[in-house]
């Protein structure tokens, strides 16, 4: 079957580039809704879910979802670094697991107003479990057991005191900031101190979790279900990558949902736009039509060369779409997590987010496009060539 | 019933600027037109036949030069004073008719009676007595879309008359009409010449579309050729 | 008749006109749904009592501020009555996603300090002469279907009871709220219930309190009773902060982020495309016109005539959709304040987003008109009878 030639569908958009251009804008509005959202949701899910760790364990206390939540006392964290076998032992025989307390505390941003930030008390052997992941950025480690800091480098600039050489007041004890470190996802927009120390100057000698190295495919159902028995401690055990995809379910899910239902309803209002563009392109090219069926154009052929124009309409409105958010791209953004501190996390529109915008609006321009091609196609082409 | 209007043209020139040449359509052209009586404008493309007749018809303005028509320098007036200058003085009758699609034929007919101070009833008694006069008092209700050419041309004379104007400004009226058709408008227009003594300007390049008038302009190159008395009208025509 | 022609020109193209009614439609929705979102947070912080101070930790939300703080606090002058806020964080049938606010309070001087808490059901003697009595909101027993005198076990967190067993609270009485300051969805209890528990060692958690609310006797200056407070416990061991009920309730709104930010964008975005959506179809009609109105120009109507058609042609268009954005708005008024009344007890479809609504949706249809009514105004008669399209 002979085709319309693709040209005529691009110097057709070309010539009512006005139109277009106007429909193009209705439909890039849209995707870039969606976009949008989809891109926050990629900034704030992947920050934590390709930092999370598969040989680390995370121990908390059972019935906790998640750390704000967790309290274990120092006997029942000591029991289960040491009676946990599965953890693996550094050069000196000692296990690779860490105590850690953790507390959203309220701190001053730097540009006014306050905000609640991640202090996380952690043991000398924290590093050491971290091992390359975490990296000293400027500064040094504090000194374990003496009342200094050191600080993730997304809060340097954005919390007050928190430069190197600052001295922060934590309820009335000074620490001094003598370092700042970078890790991967949500660890560097903590502040980390002695546990001992900082539990003392919060008054709060309670520890939220441990944290261990393990040999990978390690079965930590079995360490829950050993422990289960236990009298002293039930711990609930889980790699740190499923514990940090838990943490960040419900803001990704809400940020999915916003972005789908929004899309969902613009995306109706944009299947009008383009239906009405289209309409109003086969009734003033109706004459052409005419003379395309009368040189032997099969209709099939006519409807597939309007449905080739709405596809590509919609294709160059999802492009529009994304252009429209990328200048976004890369923003920082501050939103809580689930233990209620702010987690810094960027804007970010990946491929497959454009992907999936470009897709969409494609078939925004397939749908609005259906109605006028199937018109187009049912022209007489007597008729047309009279009414043109 | 209005005086014949007569119609004089005095040192008008008119230029369009096309391609960034300065093109003189119309060139210091003098002309006079007699009230009451039935020009055909006739010659080569380019001759100025259709810029003329937007200048008498107000449709457009001469760059120099007087346009009087009953007296009246329209050349004077401002858009807006044209406006009503046209809605009070002229009808036309275009080649494509131009109907509005969406309107009946009645309706069609009464729209520039909207611009008359007059009600409802006697906007819709002078409109279906227009449409009488040519022929189509069975079709008021009809959309354009079911008439025929020479019908919506008809109906297009109907409005060109409906607010009784003196002079009637039809450019190529029959250019999409066959032969019958065409007869038939054109011998309408001779009636609401001969009988309501209409002046009436006529662009035609059909000479025997000419045939029906009583003289026969020849524009050439934006200045006036001659003007013909018609040798071949019709004796019945005759006054 | 230039209305009548309007109409017809409306009409002639009945599916096209529908469409774009149904473009504006929906954006007079979604715009009245993202100003009631917006309002509704602001709402909630502007029902805040002014007579109402917060006493809480100045290092952390989450730190507990010690007992022996009240008698303190009470002694300060313009204190008129104190009352312990504690969140329990407790969990009822979590596996069917079910979550609520729990707070221990003091159960003689909360009903006293929230005047906006009317007893639905029950009777406020009820709740408190008895150590293991609540009080619910009317939405959250509705949606649990409980009923007075009920018994409903809550299984601790943070505080965990020494048998193993949820622990166990009787309703007493099921309130309503008459301001957005207080929920509906939220089970008050006994603070006292809470620590004896864990001081006859009855269940095992932090003993303190997370906030202490203070009402303040009538014309008393707050700021100065807040730094007074602030000041008594300058060095510890714990320092505190006080604020107004509005400033405390903001801390929270805050938290998620700039989220009426969020919202306005997202605004912007569906008006930038219904705006573009509305000025094509306008275009196009003024286009497709052009002709018409060179016959109209010719007949002698004036430029105002010819192109104040399209504007009004475009204000038509846009008013409709406007009604029936409108009529949508009214149908799910109630089920969308029902899902949402938990997270945002101040959404409400008020007149206000509606007239923004429909307002701007006029806006774009006047703009859109005057687009095209002004290319046709402009067009000389000839030139537009000349027109293709």
């Amino acid at each position: 079957m002979a085709l319309v030639p693709f040209r005529y569908n691009l110097r057709s958009l070309w010539v009512r580039r006005s139109s277009t251009l106007l429909t193009m804008c209705a439909i890039g509005a849209t995707v870039a809704v969606l976009a949008g959202m989809l891109s926050l949701q990629q900034g704030f899910a992947t920050m934590f879910a390709e930092s999370g760790r598969d040989d680390l364990a995370i121990f908390l206390r059972n019935g906790a979802t998640s750390e704000g939540e967790s309290g274990m006392t120092r006997e029942q964290t000591e029991l289960i670094k040491k009676e946990t076998r599965e953890i693996s032992l550094a050069a000196d025989g000692k296990p690779l697991a860490a105590a850690e307390m953790y507390l959203a505390v309220r701190r001053r941003k730097v540009t006014g107003g306050e905000t609640n930030v991640a202090m996380r008390g952690v043991e000398p052997m924290t590093f050491q479990v971290h091992g390359d992941a975490l990296q000293i950025n400027a500064g040094r480690i504090p000194i374990p057991g003496s009342d200094e800091l050191i600080i993730g480098q997304d809060l340097v600039e954005r919390i007050a005191d928190c430069k190197i050489g600052d001295t922060l007041v934590i309820n009335v004890t000074p620490f001094k900031i003598v370092g700042t470190f970078r890790g991967k996802g949500g660890y560097q927009s903590e502040i980390w101190g002695d546990l001992d120390r900082l539990g003392e100057a919060l008054q709060r000698p309670v520890r939220s979790r441990v944290i261990a190295k393990i040999a990978p495919n390690t079965d930590l159902a079995a360490i829950e279900a050993r422990y289960s028995e236990d009298k002293r401690v039930q711990p609930k055990v889980q790699t740190e990558r499923s514990y940090l995809q838990s943490q960040t379910q419900v803001l990704s899910i809400t940020f999915t949902v916003l972005g789908i239902f929004l899309s969902a309803i613009m995306g109706l209002a944009a299947v009008f736009t383009g239906t009405n563009a289209m309409l109003s392109l086969v009734s003033s090219r109706t004459h052409e039509i005419g003379i395309l069926l009368s040189l032997g154009f099969r209709p099939f052929a006519v409807f597939l060369a309007f449905q080739m124009e709405a596809l590509l309409l919609g294709t160059l409105g999802g492009i529009l779409g994304c252009l429209m958010v990328l200048p976004f791209q890369g923003a920082q953004t501050g939103t809580m997590n689930q233990t209620f501190s702010e987690v810094v996390f960027a804007f970010r529109t990946t491929p497959s987010v454009m992907l999936i915008a470009i897709l969409f609006a494609s078939l925004l321009g397939l749908f609005g496009g259906a109605l006028p091609a199937v018109r187009a196609a049912r022209l007489r082409p007597t008729e047309a060539l009279r009414r043109g | 019933m209005n005086q014949p209007a007569d119609i004089e043209i005095r040192h008008v020139t008119k230029c369009y600027s096309r391609g960034g040449q300065t093109l003189r359509v119309l060139d210091e052209l003098d002309m006079q037109m007699a009230g009451g009586t039935f020009y055909a404008l006739m010659g080569p493309s380019g001759s100025g036949k259709t810029t003329l007749l937007n200048l008498v018809g107000g449709l457009d303005t001469a760059d120099q030069g007087e346009v009087v028509i009953a007296g009246e320098n329209i050349a004077q007036l401002s858009s807006g004073q044209l406006a009503r200058w046209r809605a009070n003085n002229v009808g036309f009758v275009f080649q494509g008719f131009n109907l509005l699609p969406v309107l009946t034929a009645r309706e069609n007919v009464e729209l520039p009676l909207l611009l008359a101070p007059i009600n409802r009833r006697q906007r819709r008694a002078q409109a279906e007595r227009a449409l009488e006069l040519v022929g189509l008092s069975d079709r008021m209700n009809h959309k354009p879309s079911e008439l025929s050419g020479g019908q919506e041309q008809r109906v297009a004379i109907a409005r060109a008359i409906a607010t009784a104007p003196s002079v009637i400004l039809a450019d190529e009226p029959t250019g999409d009409l066959d032969r019958v058709t065409a007869d038939q408008v054109l011998e309408l227009l001779q009636l609401l010449n001969q009988q309501l003594k209409k002046t009436i300007l006529m662009v035609t390049h059909d000479p025997r579309a000419a045939s029906f008038a009583d003289k026969i302009v020849h524009l050439d190159k934006g200045k006036l050729g001659r003007i013909d008395d018609n040798p071949t009208r019709p004796a019945t025509a005759g006054r | 008749m230039p209305i009548k022609l309007m109409l017809r020109n409306v009409l002639a193209h009945p599916l096209r006109a529908l469409l774009t009614i149904g473009s504006v439609m929906v954006a007079v929705f979604l715009i009245t749904l993202l100003h009631a979102a917006v309002a509704g947070l602001d709402a909630t912080l502007q029902q805040a009592s002014a007579n109402r101070l917060l006493v809480q930790s100045a290092v952390s939300l989450f730190v507990d501020l010690p007992l022996s703080y009240q008698q303190k606090i009470a002694a300060v002058k313009g204190v008129e009555a104190i009352c312990k806020w504690q969140w329990f964080g407790g969990r009822y049938e979590q596996d069917k996603g079910g979550f609520f606010a729990q707070f221990g309070v003091d159960h003689d001087t909360f009903l006293l300090s929230y005047p906006e808490i009317e007893i639905a059901e029950g009777s406020a003697a009820g709740f408190t002469t008895e150590r293991t009595a609540c009080i619910v909101g009317c939405d959250l027993a509705a949606k649990y279907g409980w009923k007075l005198d009920q018994t409903v076990p809550i299984a601790g967190t943070i505080f965990q009871r020494t048998d193993g067993k949820p622990w166990e609270f009787v309703i007493r009485a099921i309130y309503r709220s008459s301001k957005t300051s207080i929920d509906q969805n939220t089970m008050y209890f006994h603070y006292d219930y809470l620590r004896e528990s864990l001081e006859t060692g009855g269940a095992r958690g932090p003993e303190g309190v997370g906030v202490y609310m203070l009402r303040v006797l009538p014309s008393t200056d707050t700021l100065q009773l807040a730094s007074a407070v602030d000041a008594l416990f300058e060095n510890g061991p714990q320092r505190v902060q006080t604020t107004t009920e509005a400033e405390f309730n903001r801390q929270f709104v805050s938290m998620l982020g700039d989220v009426p930010g969020l919202l306005k964008l997202i605004g912007s975005a569906v008006l930038f495309a219904i705006f573009f959506a509305v000025l094509n179809t306008m275009i196009m009609a003024g286009r497709e016109r052009t002709r018409d109105s060179g016959v109209l120009k010719a007949l002698g109507f004036g430029n105002l005539v010819v192109g104040g058609m399209l504007v009004f042609e475009g204000l038509l268009v846009c008013g409709l959709g406007a009604i029936a954005g409108a009529a949508v708005v009214k149908l799910l008024e109630a089920p969308f304040q029902a899902i949402l009344s938990a997270r945002l007890p101040g959404f409400a479809f008020s007149t206000q987003s509606l007239l923004l609504g429909c307002g701007l949706a006029m806006l774009i249809g006047l703009v859109s008109g005057i687009v095209p009514g002004l290319r046709v105004a402009r067009l000389t008669t000839v030139q537009a009878l000349r027109e293709v399209d």
